[in-house]
């Protein structure tokens, strides 16, 4: 009967990795190659609550009715004065919230995720395309006859693409 | 599907990964690769190395 000391439980003992016994094959001789590029920083996660989301939406929708109000006031005002020597300052009124409806826009996009980036890419560009063919089109038809159409139709029409689009390739991803 | 494994919903990867839950379902479903710091943040998320969790297309020959 042999009596162990407890402190030399070889069960308590830790395990050497293989590669310390002077015996064993696995000798580790050099350290790993570093790999050549570290690993990006974690990104911050984004909020996205639906806060955020109802928070851009109502600044879109406020700005759009502030333009439409300064749209239809300034209408009004240059039909009114049709010989002011201001007028055209008046008509230009609209550009102000327009301008800033753009910025909201251009803010919304740059919150997009890489896919959903690839997708306006995609839009964007179908909407570009095909406006253009369109209008170029018609622009030969009014060479033959066609009657003018005003230039503001063109960006109902641009939105018109792009929001098909958007639908089309966000579908593809489905 | 590592995501099954711990028991997290799309909008919970998502959240994690700070991309939205349509990215997550189109990378799960194949039909987008993610860029290379996506796919990093995804193996750190998963605690793996990229190559355990992204197969490269075979070189066409």
């Amino acid at each position: 009967m042999t009596e162990q000391d407890p402190s030399q439980n070889p069960a308590d003992a830790p395990v050497d990795p293989l590669y310390t016994h002077p015996a064993s094959p696995f000798t580790q001789t050099e350290v790993p190659t570093p790999v050549a590029f570290a690993s990006p920083p974690s990104p911050t996660p984004a909020i996205y609550s639906t806060w955020i989301t109802y928070r851009t939406q109502i600044e879109f929708g406020l700005s759009m009715l502030a333009y439409l109000m300064v749209l239809v006031g300034s209408v009004i005002v240059v039909q009114a004065n049709p010989d002011a020597d201001w007028r055209y300052f008046v008509a230009l009124l609209p550009v102000a919230p327009a301008g800033f409806v753009i910025w909201l826009f251009v803010r919304a996009l740059a919150q997009l995720d890489e896919l959903q980036k690839r997708i306006q890419v995609s839009a964007f560009g179908f909407s570009l395309a095909a406006t253009a063919l369109i209008t170029f089109g018609y622009g030969f038809l009014e060479g033959a006859g066609m009657p003018h159409l005003s230039w503001t139709y063109v960006l109902p029409l641009m939105a018109l693409f792009w929001g098909a689009a958007t639908a089309i390739f966000t579908w593809r991803y489905r | 599907m590592l995501r099954a494994e711990v028991a997290w919903s799309q909008a919970e990867l998502a959240e994690r990964l700070g991309v939205s839950r349509q990215t997550v379902n189109a990378i799960e479903t194949g039909k987008y690769d993610p860029s290379l710091p996506l796919a990093f943040s995804l193996a750190r998320t998963f605690k793996r190395q990229i190559e355990e969790i992204f197969e490269a297309e075979p070189i066409p020959t």
